[in-house]
């Protein structure tokens, strides 16, 4: 098991109100498996998303990554395990402006202190097995929306991470090229990474083994794929 | 990564080339500045270090207390030299017995040249270092001796080898080279020496200086000496302290106290009140440093406002970097990294800009600083003041900007709250507040000197020379050449004085008057002067007459200036007689006040005109002629005539004279290169500030454009936006005023007090500060608000 929620609970705090975003949720993530969150807007998908990427904090409940309980790690704590085992993928890319395709694609290697010559050898596989060597000296605003989605999915799995966190991957990108997109994924779940993808979209879904639907809050269903 | 953090900050810079330039362009004036000060700084503080043995090197002065007040200078007695080589020889390597600096005339063939040096005992030699460089570094034990420095040598004899030639001195003595000592550097108390001269032949040649050997009361004369190793000025002053009260019995009243004054402190720390050393130029260290760390925390303050107000603009990518597993430290890193980058940039423009305004900073301040490139202290210092830079500059933009939580950046919904302007907003008074208290500064140390300048001297300068008569060539030849140069008519009035006329060369006690209160321990200026002194001036009197060639018993008359009938206590004063407390053989005849005259400021401008005896010269001792030139002609042809006239009575001597009015105005040079520097580096601190101001009514206008554009299309005009826009900078630099006003009367008001003959500060001084402030705000601003108010509302919306 890679990731064991258990009675997981986020409030949101404003002056004076304060908004349950997760609410007592528990569920699990199998190693190697392919998990779709679906739900509608606001209904806690990202936050869960936010704190399954150990990027916020846990207000509630247990949260057990690979066999260790994180829920009250610090930012720090948080961030070495982040590092060397999760990649991102966002909807809107994230991509750096001012780093070019390999630099971009680089930066995790670069926090994980993985050597240059390494560093090289490991952006270039990844460029070239995301079909994007022939930009790498291109800056994220010289790409289409498809590249610089590829671009992310280069990033994110640059450093073979355990699992890929993909938050609305194909919601910027037209059919074709969010088809593209979760072909990657596929491809990278089937070598054997966990990916929890956070969609809107239906025909995405379809692509993982199992979809987990929430509302308020809550897990609501939880169906497996045929 | 370093190359990472490198790229990123490389490409920023590129992309946003008005805040770069903006930063850069603070930053560089901001350092060149720092280093310009620095570089002052470092000149003045190595003073003195061309004498290798500066630290064991020290000046005897004196203490002494005349009714009740204590004055502390250089002047010792000349028994002091035999009582301290007997008493407490063992203390010292070197007592050195030294005039004042001379100037003399020396003479080889037909090459006469005036110059300036020192009679000073051999032992100088060594103390001070001096590097002789041919002949005997003995050689000032013969009386009849004279080194000269290597310019002065070359004048005089060409490529011929000097030493062991004979040279006339003052038309007078002969005497010969014994050795040529290497030019010495400038920027130490003896750069302007070319000649020495044995003291021997000071004290043998000169009939007061005999007389003076057994003298304890005529402080006339300097000590110098150089401690032995293991001792401590200190200890050999606590020593040395009674040596005159213990041995001079007559003088016990003025309870005298000897002390070493340390070389090392000879140009800071050289005034003294009341007995205790209380500093001196070192004020002005202090002034310009604070000066420079005010300019650089005011480029650093652009850096950081505007850093922290793009943050926005810098959010995502911190945001994306946490993401991806970067801790805050190394964002932290990359941010300082970035700012210590810029500061790299910056400080090679700086030092371009310094390089190329060396010169005009050196016509300014006096100076003849370089960049010192071959010291490794210097690149030391470079180093470090550019890490510290980037540190101060970048380390609140490095914290605030690393704080930023990615889940809420990566959302897209990240707005600065609303409060995270406030730092800013803190950072733009303090700055503001800094500018304006420069300002005031400045106009209050200009309105001093002005006030100074103008004050009533009591003569008329204009118009007025001085020609150096020391040679013994002008002896006894004072009337002739009173008729001479009238009759030239290059001159309409001549007199002769021992002091030139901006300044007091003799203070003299031991007189008694009728009503004189017991034990009133008086102490005068003493300035001896022809009959025709008076006139030749311009003196004002207010009592009395003139000296007259008419009365013959006016050999023995003196004029009392105003304030030495106030301090003498002394009622309808003309008439009345000024004896020599001293009634033995050697008593001098009384003096009978003649005549009473308006102050008339001699010595410093900046203090109240001292008691002041115009005594009629019986010996002719007449160091200066003072001529009046005549109105009717141009000066340049009066100075001809009169240069007719000099040569045709002294062929071989130089022509040499000075303008009065210079000599006055050389006395308010210190303060005025003060005031100069200061108030370009007040110009450029208020540059630097409008250039941040600059930077964040740009940003303001670019964070509000779509607010902008729905007030247009809902009816806001052009001077409408702009009021909006302006109006809050121009409430931030309001509050600086607030804050910068009281502090800077304070300052000034206690700076002012130093000076006994001061200028108020009046309200137009924070008026016009303030005006000014205001006025350049607005000026700074309008120029972005203005742009973004006219910008097509359609644009800024679509844009959104």
């Amino acid at each position: 098991m890679i990731i064991q929620v258990k009675n997981l609970e986020k409030y949101y705090r404003t002056d004076e109100v304060q908004t349950i975003a997760l609410n007592k949720l528990s569920f699990e993530v199998k190693e190697g498996e392919f998990v779709a969150i679906m739900g509608p807007s606001g209904c806690g998908k990202s936050t869960l998303l936010n704190i399954v990427g150990l990027l916020d904090e846990v207000d509630a409940g247990s949260f057990v990554f690979k066999g260790q309980e994180v829920a009250h790690y610090s930012e720090r704590q948080r961030a070495r395990l982040r590092k060397h085992n999760i990649g991102f993928v966002f909807q809107s890319f994230n991509l750096i402006d001012e780093l070019t395709v390999y630099e971009n694609v680089e930066l995790p290697l670069i926090y994980t202190g993985v050597k240059p010559s390494q560093r090289r050898l490991q952006v270039e596989a990844v460029l070239e097995k995301m079909q994007i060597t022939h930009r790498r000296n291109h800056f994220p605003q010289q790409l289409s929306g498809g590249q610089q989605q590829r671009v992310a999915v280069a990033r994110a799995v640059v450093h073979n991470p355990k699992l890929i966190l993909a938050d609305e991957p194909t919601g910027n990108l037209d059919s074709s090229n969010g088809n593209e997109v979760m072909q990657l994924l596929t491809e990278l779940n089937k070598a054997g990474t966990t990916i929890i993808m956070v969609t809107h979209s239906e025909h995405d879904a379809q692509y993982s083994h199992r979809v987990i639907r929430m509302l308020d809050g809550h897990k609501v269903t939880e169906n497996i794929m045929a | 990564m370093i190359r990472n953090y490198f790229i990123i900050a490389w490409r920023n810079l590129s992309r946003n080339k008005v805040y770069s330039l903006i930063n850069i362009l603070g930053l560089a004036i901001g350092m060149a500045v720092t280093m310009l000060i620095g570089l002052w700084i470092y000149d003045e503080i190595t003073y003195n270090d061309y004498f290798t043995k500066s630290e064991r090197i020290a000046q005897v002065y004196q203490t002494q207390t005349f009714n009740g007040k204590k004055g502390t200078g250089p002047a010792i007695p000349r028994p002091l030299e035999a009582a301290m080589r007997e008493d407490y020889g063992n203390n010292f390597n070197h007592i050195v017995m030294s005039s004042w600096q001379q100037t003399y005339y020396l003479q080889n063939g037909d090459k006469n040249l005036r110059r300036d040096g020192h009679a000073w005992q051999n032992g100088a030699i060594d103390m001070f270092g001096f590097e002789i460089i041919k002949g005997d570094r003995n050689g000032l034990e013969d009386p009849n001796s004279i080194m000269l420095s290597e310019n002065t040598a070359e004048e005089l004899f060409g490529d011929a080898d000097p030493i062991g030639k004979v040279i006339k001195v003052n038309s007078e003595h002969d005497m010969m080279v014994t050795a040529i000592f290497r030019n010495i550097p400038e920027n130490n108390t003896f750069d302007e020496v070319e000649f020495m001269v044995p003291w021997q032949h000071y004290a043998d040649t000169n009939e007061w200086i005999a007389n003076a050997l057994q003298h304890w009361g005529n402080n006339s004369f300097q000590m110098f000496v150089e401690i032995k190793e293991g001792k401590t000025m200190e200890e050999v002053s606590q020593l040395i302290g009674p040596v005159k009260y213990e041995k001079a019995e007559g003088e016990k009243e003025y309870d005298p106290v000897m002390f070493l004054h340390p070389m090392k402190d000879w140009y800071l720390r050289g005034d003294f009140e009341n007995g205790e050393n209380i500093g001196g130029r070192i004020e002005n260290l202090w002034l310009f440093g604070t000066i420079g760390l005010f300019v650089l925390l005011l480029a650093c303050i652009n850096f950081m406002n505007l850093s922290t107000a793009r943050s926005e603009k810098r959010a995502k990518e911190v945001g994306i970097r946490k993401t991806l597993g970067s801790e805050r430290p190394q964002l932290v890193r990359q941010f300082l990294a970035e700012s210590l980058f810029i500061v790299m940039l910056s400080y090679l423009l700086a030092m371009i800009m310094v390089q190329l305004s060396i010169p005009s900073f050196n016509e300014l301040s006096g100076k003849t600083v370089e960049i010192p490139w071959g010291e490794p202290v210097f690149w030391i210092c470079c180093l470090s003041f550019i890490l510290i830079t980037a540190f101060l500059a970048g380390s609140y933009p490095a914290l605030y900007l690393s704080s930023f939580n990615p889940v809420t950046v990566l959302k897209g919904t990240f707005k600065a709250g609303r409060y995270a302007s406030l730092p800013r907003k803190v950072l733009v008074v303090t700055q503001f507040s800094i500018s304006v208290a420069l300002i005031i500064g400045t106009l209050v140390v200009m309105k001093q000197i002005d006030h100074s300048k103008n004050r009533p001297v009591g003569y008329n300068k204009e118009g007025l020379i001085q020609i150096p008569v020391f040679s013994k060539d002008f002896e006894g030849k004072y009337d002739l050449m009173h008729e001479a140069f009238l009759r030239s008519g290059g001159a309409v009035a001549m007199s002769g004085s021992m002091s030139p006329v901006t300044s007091v060369w003799s203070n003299r006690s031991g007189w008694t008057w009728e009503g004189k209160q017991e034990g009133f321990q008086e102490d005068f200026a003493w300035v001896e002067v022809t009959h025709e002194y008076p006139s030749s001036m311009g003196l004002i009197f207010t009592d009395g007459r003139d000296f007259s060639r008419e009365f013959a018993s006016d050999s023995n008359a003196v004029i009392l200036n105003e304030t030495a009938v106030r301090y003498m206590g002394i009622k309808d004063p003309v008439g009345k007689l000024i004896r020599d407390e001293d009634t033995g053989e050697e008593a001098q005849e009384p003096m009978k006040i003649i005549g009473v005259v308006k102050d008339m400021v001699m010595q410093s401008a900046y203090k109240p005109v001292k008691q002041t005896l115009f005594v009629f010269s019986k010996e002719g001792n007449i160091n200066y002629y003072n001529l009046r030139l005549n109105p009717e002609k141009s000066v340049k042809e009066n100075l001809e005539l009169i240069e007719q006239t000099f040569k045709t009575h002294f062929p071989a001597l130089p022509f040499q004279f000075e303008f009065v009015d210079e000599n006055y105005a050389l006395k308010f040079r210190a303060e005025e290169r003060i005031a100069s520097l200061a108030a370009v580096f007040t110009v450029l601190a208020i540059f630097i500030s409008c250039l941040g101001l600059f930077g964040l009514a740009s940003f303001v206008a670019e964070q509000r454009t779509k607010e902008i554009g729905i007030r247009k299309v809902l009816g806001a005009s052009v001077s409408n936006l702009w009021l909006m826009l302006s109006r809050e900078f121009l409430l931030l630099v309001m509050l600086s005023l607030l804050i910068a006003i009281p502090i800077a009367y304070y300052i000034m008001q206690n700076w002012i007090t130093k000076f006994d003959y001061r200028t108020n500060i009046s309200w137009w001084i924070f008026i016009s500060a303030g005006l000014g402030a205001i006025f350049l705000t607005i000026f700074t601003i309008s120029f972005q608000a203005v742009r973004a108010a006219s910008g097509n509302p359609v644009k800024s919306l679509r844009d959104e």
